[in-house]
């Protein structure tokens, strides 16, 4: 399903201009939507689901204006939103089923299936029975992506899924999403988490201070911070002069004192190699180099 | 459209999460634990089986449901007022605002599945109350009531309750608040609201009467479904509003037009039943006040006399059509032109003829003025027929009576039941005279003289027409044909009632009395319960008749008497004219159902009770025996002695029984009238009746507050009669005065022509005049031609004076005296009457040993109650009340300003004296002194009779002065109590002012005053007491001394009767009162004197001698005490050596 954002702007009535004239096209597939935290993408998201009404703008789905067209959003929509923690007093099983039966899907008998088959996708079977509330917090992230994917929907709205996992639940979480992208699903993924969308989305948005600062493909992010990532070869003495300056993805200890790995314009005058950008440095470079526009210099 | 299945799986999940909510779980195990306690505990054959539930299978599930409405109505605001609480919070509940629902289906689902959970729990209740209710034996099944009560009462509550919480949490939000405002909504109509317009804001039916008859159903369906409808759709309204502002993105238009819609028809419903309800509840004000307004322009009017009445009615479908064909008299020395009469106002005259020929009438609400052609001259008489139809408005009756639960509630147990004085249903009909379901030549109030009456002894003829298979009842012989019922009766009666309905009836004639029980069938659960009585029964009813005729002096003046079963909710209103009640109609009782609302009406639990007590104590009795007695008491505590007691601020207030016969024996039969006097019906009525004093049983346990005569006493102190009643006084303050009244005016026609004497000639007289009117003048000249007595000539200052004679007693003697050859014994005192008005007062004397029961109270100390010729309590109270004077030996006339010397000869030696001083100043007006140790030696002086004195006697000695605790010198020291809050609810606190019986072993902590005959006092015998402590409480009686010497200082000790022992804590049995600490103040300083009050002598007790320089003295008395209360009373101090 195609979804076109137009002109969105959202200002909360304490005045907070949360979503800045966002215009976007997210096709099918998988879209992230990268920014730090408070950079607007849970409002978008909100906007998005239909819960939030937009100040101005507007978010077409199949060209149909969603807040005219509430309930047929909603009828092929799966949310997952950033907070996702306290339940009612409900056991996981029934949770989903609670979720499935508002979905649409009327059969018991095929609800409980569907249940069980999700509960089983996303690893939570044998916590069926557990009172949801008592999840770990990976477990309840996982049925929080059971229950939006429940009930089959054509787009799939998960903000900040990632947060607070541990790697192995991450892994598996996106490996989960990778697997949905391949169907005819639209898959809007936000997170500030780099990884989330190196691994898994085909495009993306940057969001900065409720202002989207790019969109397209990962790739093309990654392309304009060629020739701007090095490794550096410092000695204790010269790492601890630039470590305050130079913003340092990763340094590892060395014989002769640290090899770091920085976004910079320029890094003459040190022992550097430049080396291939990955989306992570493509994102520092954006957000330190292109959006604030400072020049990294020694 | 609504997606049922949406709010199938909201309404399904809501239920889970709240089931396993611990406020729901321990709300639901806790009142089905406690309801079953309670179903199992008063209706199963293991429990208590009360009889007033069980007579009426309705009673049942209303127990169960009102107790639990009133629970949940409180649980299900936390749990409504947690939803919204709870979507705020719970952020996975936002994955379900995305799922394709709309707001309206989402907050239906929520609401339907909270009241699930709730209904559920009012099914399972209602099941464990309807298996106990086919496990108990005794009551009927009512399995419609079940459902009707569950739609009445808890639906609507809880419809109201969540759709409140609703409201409030959207527009508040904050659940604290919400939760304050909701308990505090809750508990204002609990304790302040329920009972105003007629239970207009009683949301959770706490008080407005949901009671269903077995006869005919519920009393009042049209106000109560109005009032039901009214919150059930207000709590609709409420829930369309928190759809309409949700905090949720709506997604459907059409839902939210469909809310937009409900809302606006449910706002129409509500104001709709609002009005419908208030429209009643002000048209029946209105009405009354119209009524009051109307018989102010008539109750002066020239009244026909009604001789004969002949009646023909027709009842279908709720609605009379009747006519009634009247001879009238006119009894007046003028000529009437206009003939006045009363008609119900929900009846409307369609022809009205006289003398046979169309008449014309005029109409003012429900007057008709017939329009007598050349006026109708004294003594003449005229034929008027007056054709109507219509249905009979109920708030016609009583109209000086606004209904209020809380004041006067009629009730069993804590379910309230209507008071309704018609019923009118398709199936039942039951009207009394005081509906005025025919024209009567007369008002049903003057409210310029509220205790007058005006009575018709009529005779009467009813005919009516037959309807289906109702069976009619009506006063006089029944006859009948395929079309009518007609009764003819043998005497003229004041009125006739109506009833109409599925009737059977048994009849048992004794002594050529026919009575017949009517009910209906299936509730003659007495003759299983009484199945041994057989033939013993007519000789009970005899029995209790004679004693009834014996108490009376008079004969049963009927030909029969019909019991008749009518719903439970028919409850006649206290008249001010007159003592008897609707439910007692001539010849003829209306019995509630089953007689639920009767005590020892459940005979089988009496008798059960009974065996269980006699086994207890090894006593054998037979079955039949037993019955007997269940039977007696029954009789005995309904139709001849019963009386309900309330209590207010340390006072008892008595109501006398609604099915007292007593009425039958005089108002029906007998009435003397004068325009002049307009009460003195009323007061013949309540002197005749003897209706009883709040003074036997268990009233002895409350001694020291003031009698229904002091009561009395105190209100005509300063004012007449006439004044006091004019001011339309209560029920309560108008019985007591007419009672004093007539005690008064009878003892005086006794004191001036003799006890037996007038009570012979009185007897005879009532009995010549039966079924007459008499007038209190030809009265009075008969009076004189028999016994020169003048008593018309009282009238004028009994009626309209004021002023109170005040007696002292003194120099009680009691000598033996040598008759022929017996032992007699000689009783004299001095009496005299120092105040300016004349008066009486009764004096009786209890002679011989120790009688059962309240005759110990006469050793020593004295008790309020004494024993009378073995026929139970009687008290002083009561002597000379009614035609039973044998309890009154003399009674004695003093003059203003007169003493007498008064000698009585006794046959055997007498235990002590009573005085009853009637009308007086004195208080306690029963005073009792006890005789027994008084017998001094022989007298040879024989004579009796009463010797005026030369002058008043001196009260005190002059060498004496006594302050007593209603003299200035008299001082409390108390801080009083009274916080601000109470002052703002208007919690009036207590000051100890007004004298209020005595609770020794719980005494008030401050200083109370209380009466008793044995406390010092000139006229008022009183003494204030308070709880023992430590001495932070003190009293002090100050006097100025003239002359200087020696004093002796006493104190007053008046030993009350009654309960004087407690058990201690060591298990002794103990006085409440122990020592009492006085400090006596004199020239060398102060005097501590401690008294014991066991061993202290009944009267003055010598507190020491002590020098007194002229100066104010003082005694002071703290509440310092080893005992529960200590009391103070008087000081005297008298001077030694005094020579005048």
């Amino acid at each position: 399903m195609k979804i076109e954002i137009k002109g969105l702007n959202l200002i909360y009535r304490n005045g907070n201009h949360a979503v800045k004239n966002i215009t976007l096209t997210v096709e099918e597939g998988m879209f992230g939507l990268l920014g730090p935290n408070g950079a607007g993408k849970s409002s978008l998201m909100k906007v998005l689901v239909a819960l939030m009404k937009p100040s101005s703008g507007e978010v077409l789905v199949n060209g149909e204006n969603i807040q005219k067209q509430r309930k047929k959003l909603r009828s092929y929509l799966g949310y997952l939103p950033q907070d996702f923690r306290f339940f009612t007093r409900l056991k996981t099983w029934e949770f989903l089923d609670y979720s499935g039966s508002l979905a649409g899907i009327k059969n018991r008998k095929q609800r409980l299936q569907t249940v069980d088959e999700l509960l089983d996708k996303v690893g939570l079977l044998e916590a069926r029975d557990r009172k949801a509330n008592k999840l770990s917090g990976g477990m309840k992230r996982r049925l929080g992506i059971a229950q939006a994917l429940i009930g089959d929907p054509k787009i799939i709205v998960v903000d900040e899924p990632t947060t607070g996992l541990d790697p192995d639940e991450r892994i598996r979480f996106r490996n989960i999403l990778s697997d949905l992208s391949q169907n005819d699903v639209t898959i809007i993924l936000s997170t500030h988490i780099v990884g989330d969308i190196s691994s898994t989305c085909q495009s993306m948005a940057l969001l900065n201070e409720g202002k989207m600062v790019y969109s397209g493909s990962p790739d093309d992010l990654v392309k304009q911070a060629e020739g701007h990532v090095f490794n550096l070869r410092l000695t204790q003495e010269e790492y601890e002069r630039v470590k305050d300056d130079l913003h340092i993805i990763s340094s590892i200890p060395s014989e002769i004192g640290w090899d770091a790995q920085v976004v910079a314009d320029d890094v003459s005058g040190f022992d550097s190699q430049i080396i291939e950008p990955n989306l992570e440095h493509a994102y520092v470079y954006y957000m330190e180099h292109k959006i604030n526009g400072v020049s990294i210099n020694i | 459209m609504l997606s049922i299945h949406n709010i199938r799986t909201v309404a399904q999940y809501e239920a889970k999460t709240l089931r396993r909510s611990w406020l729901f779980r321990l709300f639901s195990i806790l009142s089905l634990a406690i309801l079953t306690i309670m179903n199992i505990g008063l209706f199963s054959p293991v429990g208590d089986e009360e009889w007033e539930f069980l007579a009426i299978p309705a009673s049942l599930p209303l127990m169960n449901l009102y107790i639990l409405n009133i629970a949940q109505s409180l649980i299900v605001i936390f749990l409504a007022s947690d939803f919204l609480k709870r979507d705020k919070k719970l952020d996975t509940n936002e994955v379900l605002y995305t799922r394709p629902m709309s707001n309206l289906e989402y907050i239906f689902g929520k609401s339907l599945g909270i009241l699930r959970l709730f209904l559920g729990v009012n099914i399972l209740i209602l099941a464990v109350c309807l298996i106990v209710n086919i496990i108990s034996k005794q009551a009927g099944i009512d399995v419609a009531a079940y459902f009707e009560y569950l739609f009445l009462i808890s639906i609507p509550t809880l419809i109201f309750s969540l759709g409140f919480a609703y409201i409030l949490m959207s527009v508040i939000r904050n659940q604290a608040i919400t939760f304050l405002l909701l308990l505090g909504f809750a508990a204002l109509n609990m304790f302040y609201l329920y009972n105003r317009m007629n239970s207009f804001f009683d949301y959770m039916l706490f008080g407005l009467p949901v009671f269903k008859s077995s006869l005919t159903g519920f009393s009042n369906m049209n106000i109560l479904l109005a009032q039901r409808i009214m919150y059930t759709s207000l709590g609709l309204v409420f829930i369309f509003v928190t759809i309409l502002i949700f905090k949720r993105l709506p997604q459907s238009k059409i839902h939210r037009v469909i809310s937009v819609g409900s809302l606006f028809v449910f706002i129409s419903l509500t104001a709709y039943s609002a009005y419908y309800f208030l429209d009643n509840y002000y048209n029946k004000r209105n009405l009354k006040n119209k009524v009051i307004e109307i018989n102010s322009k008539y109750e002066n009017s020239d009244f026909l006399k009604v001789t004969d009445a002949d009646i023909e009615i027709d009842y279908a479908s709720s609605e009379i059509s009747a006519r009634a064909s009247l001879i009238c008299l006119n009894k007046h020395d003028r000529a009437v032109s206009e003939a006045p009469f009363s008609l119900n106002p929900g009846l409307s005259v369609k022809e009205i003829t006289v003398n046979g020929s169309p008449g014309t009438y005029k109409q003012d609400g429900h007057i008709l003025l017939v329009n007598l052609d050349h006026g109708l001259q004294p003594d003449s008489i005229v034929k008027v027929s007056i054709a109507y139809e219509g249905a009979i408005e109920e708030a016609y009756c009583y109209p000086w009576y606004n209904e209020d639960i809380k004041k006067n509630p009629f009730n069993i147990g804590p379910l309230n039941i209507d008071k309704k004085q018609v019923i009118q249903k398709d199936e039942y009909l039951l009207l009394t005279p005081e509906t005025h379901w025919y024209p009567v030549a007369g008002l049903n109030f003057y409210p310029g003289s509220p205790a007058k009456i005006l009575i018709d002894f009529t005779n009467y003829t009813l005919k009516v027409k037959r309807n289906n298979n109702l069976v009619a009842i009506s006063q006089g012989e029944r006859t009948s044909d395929e079309n009518y019922w007609y009764f003819k009766n043998e005497n003229p009666l004041t009125g006739i009632s109506l009833v109409e309905g599925y009737y059977v009836s048994d009849t048992i004639s004794v002594d050529s009395t026919d009575f017949i029980a009517h009910y209906y069938r299936g509730h003659d659960y007495f003759r299983d319960d009484l199945n041994e009585l057989g033939d013993t029964l007519a000789n009970l009813i005899s029995g209790i008749m004679t004693e009834l005729e014996t108490n009376f002096s008079t004969e049963y003046p009927f030909a029969r008497l019909s019991l008749v079963e009518v719903p439970v909710y028919f409850h006649s209103i206290e008249k001010k004219n007159t003592q008897t009640r609707a439910e007692v109609q001539p010849s003829m009782i209306l019995l509630p159902e089953k007689l639920a609302s009767i005590n020892e009406s459940g005979f089988q639990r009496t008798i059960k009770r009974q065996k269980r007590r006699m086994g207890r104590s090894n006593q054998v009795i037979t079955d039949k025996e037993l019955q007997v007695r269940a039977f007696n008491n029954f009789v005995r505590n309904t139709f001849i002695t019963s009386s309900d007691f309330s209590f207010n601020r340390g006072n008892t207030t008595m109501v006398p029984g609604r099915y007292l016969l007593g009425p039958s024996f005089y108002f029906y039969k007998n009435n003397f009238y004068s325009d002049e006097y307009p009460v003195i019906n009323a007061v013949f009525e309540t002197h005749l009746q003897k209706v009883e004093s709040p003074q036997g049983g268990f009233q002895r346990m409350f001694l020291g507050g003031l009698s229904e005569n002091d009561k009395a006493n105190t209100i005509l102190r300063d004012h007449s009669m006439e004044e006091i009643l004019a001011l339309n006084p209560s029920n309560d303050t108008m019985r007591l005065i007419l009672t004093v009244k007539g005690d008064y005016l009878f003892n005086l026609i006794r004191a001036e022509v003799g006890i037996e004497e007038f009570n012979t000639w009185f007897s005879d007289y009532i009995e010549r005049n039966k079924f007459k009117n008499i007038s209190i003048k030809d009265f009075s000249s008969n009076l004189y031609d028999n016994f020169g007595f003048n008593f018309e000539k009282y009238l004028d200052q009994w009626y309209r004076g004021k002023g109170q004679p005040g007696f002292l007693f003194s120099d009680i003697a009691v000598h033996e005296v040598i008759i022929g050859t017996r032992t007699r014994y000689k009783v004299s005192f001095i009496a005299c009457n120092p105040e300016e008005t004349a008066g009486i007062f009764n004096v009786g004397f209890r002679t011989g040993g120790r009688g059962p029961g309240g005759g110990r109270g006469m050793e020593g100390n004295v008790s309020i109650t004494l024993s009378g010729g073995g026929r139970g309590n009687i008290s002083v109270g009561m002597a000379g009340r009614g035609m039973q004077t044998n309890d009154v030996e003399k009674i004695v006339k003093l003059e203003a300003g007169q003493a007498k010397k008064i000698s009585v000869i006794l046959d055997a030696q007498p235990r002590g004296m009573f005085v009853n001083t009637l009308f007086s100043v004195n208080n306690p007006g029963e005073l009792q002194f006890p005789l027994a140790d008084l017998v001094e030696g022989e007298t040879e002086d024989n004579t009796e009779g009463e010797v005026i004195l030369d002058r008043i006697p001196l009260l005190h000695e002059e060498n004496e002065i006594i302050v007593d605790n209603e003299d200035p010198g008299f001082r409390i020291y108390q801080e009083t109590s009274s916080g601000r809050l109470k002052e703002w609810l208007k919690i009036r606190g207590d000051d100890g002012n007004d004298y209020s019986e005595m609770f020794t072993w719980w005494a008030p902590e401050y200083w109370q005053k209380t009466v008793e005959s044995t406390y010092y006092g000139k006229y008022v015998k009183s003494a204030v007491y308070t709880r023992a402590g430590s001495g932070e409480r003190h009293i002090s009686w100050i006097t100025e001394i003239k002359e200087p010497g020696y004093y002796d200082v006493y104190t007053y000790i008046g030993k009350r009767g009654g309960q004087r022992l407690m058990i201690g804590r060591g298990g002794e049995r103990r006085n409440a009162m122990q020592d009492l600490h006085f400090s006596v103040e004199h020239d060398d300083g102060t005097e501590e004197v401690i008294v014991d009050w066991e061993n202290a002598e009944n009267g003055w007790n010598h507190l020491g001698s002590y020098y007194l320089s002229p100066d104010s003295a003082r005694v002071i008395m703290t509440n310092q005490s080893e005992g529960r209360s200590v009391t103070g009373d008087a000081i005297k101090w008298v001077k030694q050596n005094f020579y005048k």
